[in-house]
């Protein structure tokens, strides 16, 4: 029987029918207003979820040639995210549940980033080592079963793609950042300015990326506005390089500290081409697949929610009449 | 007709049920530790309503208050009333949280007009003049005390001072009364929220449907009057962005 999940943590409103690990339908409404304000502004997001909830929910039971009736249970992201943004869909995830006794499955949104790579097709079973990078988390999960993971490391700043979206506004190049700048630094040279590689002494797993954005306005600010148009290209290279260096070497030390049998990435920033084949080819020098999941489920969707739903505790009704989304999740393993 | 009411936009949870002019259910929550519960509560307080008509089968319609009041309380308030429209079937109608507090001030109070204000935060009111039935007399604004005592003094308010009354005029009630506003004591029932005019509004509506659940925020967010006045983008923080 098909499952119904609902994603609205940030700024993309989501819904997807699952049944099993099968993706019956799986839409993204993603909020493009957000470009003129230069980052997601949460109260905006919130007004938008709210007009979209409904909308995109019967987008993805007509996609899926399904109807209320046919549905056995509602996934939904209780958190961590924006919390106005999360009791939208919680709320509208609860309201349809609750009239017809359907259990609600309150779900991670990490967990939520690693069991995208239990879909179909070519799912992947634990264990494995799953880096989640997008604008909200940067994250090194080790994940030894499907029910949830362990932290590894993770950033003690800012996201990796919260950083990337900085890197693009300095260089003018509008929100969300991640793709235009990939496209302008394949036209530069990374090796042109020196960027500090950070973390990189760490003997950790964690993350650091505000000392890279910190640098990169140094150099902006000493080349002025007119040298910074002109050296966009080679700044944005040697941004994108720091950054997935970084990534990759954490990779690198996750996999000399522990023989994990696969890798697999998650989140935004996992559509980034060099990172892919960055950990790429540390997955081809150590003989072990790499699980590339496609760039729709990479991003935040409510496939995904769905497939942690599969491994989540499904709160019977009435149980969950009272439950509340929570901006931040507890951290470690859960 | 069978009807479930509810509203929070305010910091109570409020929720009724009406068989025709009989009220059947009603019940408000208060906030807890100052903090409104309306995420815990509204949904198990519209089922045990629905129950009072004999489950949601036999309801007829939904009503809910589209604010004016907290952006979050509005948004917890309509995405319910949607979803359970589209999973039971059932129509839903938005009503004025304003008018539904004026139909509540007049089923207590005799006046020729009444002024409902709800606490808008950062020391502002939202208000709207109805007549004594509880009848929208303008359309609902936002702003502070001084600027309604401005309106009162200018009888822009008409002859009489109106009976100040709600949750905004516990919050300004020290202000309202200089200005030459009535009101009454803080414990006054007057100032509270009822359930049943939700019902009572939302069953007299016309039309109704999904078009009529739109917030009624009267405040754009900061982030975008900041971009309209300053041209500058209006992020206000660098909190975690998601994707
Ligand atoms: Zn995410």
């Amino acid at each position: 029987m098909p499952q119904l999940a609902i994603e609205t943590s940030c700024d993309d409103t989501c819904a997807a029918v699952l049944d099993g690990p099968r993706v019956l339908s799986n839409v993204i409404s993603s909020q493009a207003i957000h470009e003129k304000y230069g980052g997601v502004v949460p109260e905006v997001a919130s007004r938008h979820h709210l007009e979209l909830a409904v909308p995109v929910v019967e987008a993805a039971l007509a996609g899926a040639g399904a109807g209320f009736d046919d549905l056995d249970s509602v996934a939904v992201t209780a958190g961590p995210g924006l919390i106005g943004a999360l009791l939208v869909g919680l709320s509208t995830a609860k309201a349809i549940a609750a009239p017809r006794r359907l259990p609600l499955i309150p779900t991670d949104h990490l967990h939520g980033h690693v069991a995208a790579n239990f879909l179909e097709p070519d799912p992947i079973e634990p264990p494995f080592l799953c880096l989640i990078a997008s604008g909200g988390h940067t994250m090194l999960a080790g994940v030894r079963d499907h029910r949830g993971f362990e932290v590894l490391g993770e950033t003690l700043d800012d996201a990796a793609g919260e950083a990337i979206d900085k890197a693009a506004r300095l260089l003018g190049l509008g929100f969300p950042g991640g793709p235009a700048l990939e496209k302008l630094a394949s036209t530069g040279d990374p090796g042109a300015f020196d960027f500090p590689v950070a973390m990189s002494r760490d003997p950790g797993l964690g993350f650091s990326f505000s000392g890279l954005k910190t640098a990169l306005v140094y150099l902006c600010r000493d080349l002025g506005e007119e040298g910074t148009v002109e050296r966009a290209p080679d700044l944005a290279a040697g941004f994108q390089a720091a950054v997935v260096d970084q990534l990759a070497t954490k990779v690198r030390r996750a996999l000399d500290a522990e023989a994990w049998p696969a890798v697999a990435l998650g989140g935004g920033v996992a559509a980034n081409g060099p990172l892919r084949e960055a950990v790429a080819s540390l997955c081809e020098q150590r003989g072990i697949p790499f699980k590339q999941v496609s760039r729709e489920l990479c991003t935040d969707n409510a496939a995904m929610i769905g497939s942690a739903a599969r491994y989540s505790e499904p709160l019977a009704y009435p149980e969950y009449l009272g439950f509340d989304a929570f901006a931040t999740g507890p951290r470690g393993s859960r | 007709m069978r009807i479930v009411g509810f509203d929070t936009a305010t910091d109570d949870t409020v929720v009724a049920a009406m068989d025709g002019d009989r009220l059947v259910f009603e019940e408000s929550v208060p906030p807890a530790d100052r903090r409104p519960v309306h995420s815990q509560a509204l949904l198990d307080l519209s089922g045990r309503a629905a129950e009072a008509l004999g489950g949601w089968d036999e309801v007829e319609r939904i009503a809910v208050g589209v604010g004016p009041g907290t952006f979050t309380g509005i948004r917890i308030g309509i995405a319910t009333a949607a979803g359970l429209a589209t999973t039971t079937g059932i129509p839903a109608v938005g009503v004025s949280t304003l008018t539904a507090l004026a139909h509540s001030i007049a089923s207590r109070a005799e006046a020729e007009r009444l002024m409902p204000l709800v606490d808008a935060r950062r020391g502002e009111v939202f208000g709207c003049l109805h007549d004594g039935a509880g009848e929208p007399l303008e359309e609902p604004f936002v702003c502070g005390p001084e600027e309604l005592a401005e309106r009162l003094r200018e009888g822009a308010l008409g002859g009489a001072a109106p009976l100040a009354a709600g949750p905004g005029a516990v919050r300004f009630r020290d202000e309202l009364l200089r200005a030459g506003f009535e009101t009454e004591p803080d414990g006054s029932p007057v100032h509270r929220l009822d359930g049943r005019p939700f019902c009572e509004l939302g069953a007299a509506a016309d039309p109704v449907g999904p078009e009529t659940l739109k917030p009624l925020y009267l405040r754009i967010p900061d982030a975008q009057l900041w971009l309209e006045r300053d041209g500058k983008n209006g992020r206000r923080t660098d909190g975690p962005q998601g994707g």
